[in-house]
């Protein structure tokens, strides 16, 4: 999951950086399951890694411009390519304060047995209003911002 | 280090990738980009956290939350780019200071 959203980063084009943000949902997907948070994961897999790759190449074909004005304008390789060292340096602090500090490691606990169904209806279900309203949200926003100007008569 | 502490260090690498791309990107999309990986770490500690404590399907509801979140993201940033691109012909950021408002 890291390697791909690295990757997505440090990639020049905007189309590869999209793919490579799918595979890095994809990646999450897969260890959202290997956790035992299945609806997570099929949630993961199907809107992150579908939906939202489709709406980037959606707005990437939009607003199609030349591979070589991209380069020329943006330099995403040359102002992006310290971001491994600093990666590699806070990995090892963080490992490093781990080590020396000797921080309480946290365990798994056992699961409460709960159904996720459950909890969604009935215990949070002012989550699903707060998830409505912001559905609502994004589709004025999207009416807005793809609004055709009016051309005067 | 365990599982646990593992998983919260590859987290807290996402989060730093994210902020590196908001920071160093003029790209409104690739600016998106990092908002959503960094989201991905935000999701996996969600559920690391409901594995702690015991309370996976809590967890979940969350994640769901979350992700409902993560499009509403997606969309505004790519039509605010769209937008960006009829206006002025490219994606650059740098380009909203000369709205007017």
């Amino acid at each position: 999951m890291l390697a791909f959203g690295v990757y997505a980063v440090m990639e020049r084009s905007i189309l590869r950086s999209a793919i490579g943000l799918a595979l890095a949902s994809a990646s999450l997907a897969v260890m959202l399951y290997a956790m035992s948070a299945r609806l997570a994961a099929v949630f993961e897999l199907s809107v992150c890694s579908g939906l939202v790759t489709v709406i980037f190449i959606a707005g990437i074909s939009l607003s199609h411009s030349p591979k070589m004005e991209v380069k020329k304008e943006y330099h995403d390789r040359e102002r992006n390519r310290h971001l491994p060292l600093v990666l590699i340096a806070v990995g090892g602090t963080l490992v490093a304060a781990a080590m020396v500090l000797h921080f309480a490691q946290p365990q798994f606990a056992a699961s409460a047995g709960q159904n996720v169904r459950d909890v969604l209806w009935n215990t949070r279900q002012a989550d699903l209003w707060g998830q409505i309203a912001l559905i609502l949200c994004g589709g004025v926003a999207v009416a807005v911002l793809f609004r055709e100007e009016r051309r005067d008569k | 280090m365990n599982f646990v502490a593992i998983l919260l260090t590859i987290g807290v690498l996402m989060i730093v990738t994210g902020c590196w791309c908001l920071l160093r990107t003029c790209h409104i999309l690739k600016i998106t980009i990092g908002i959503e990986i960094a989201m991905k770490a935000v999701t996996m500690f969600l559920v690391l956290a409901g594995m702690v404590c015991g309370k996976v399907a809590l967890s979940e509801t969350f994640v769901i939350t979350v992700m409902v979140a993560e499009v509403i993201v997606a969309v505004v940033g790519t039509g605010t780019g769209v937008g960006l691109f009829r206006k002025y012909g490219n994606m650059n950021v740098r380009n909203l200071n000369q709205l007017k408002g």
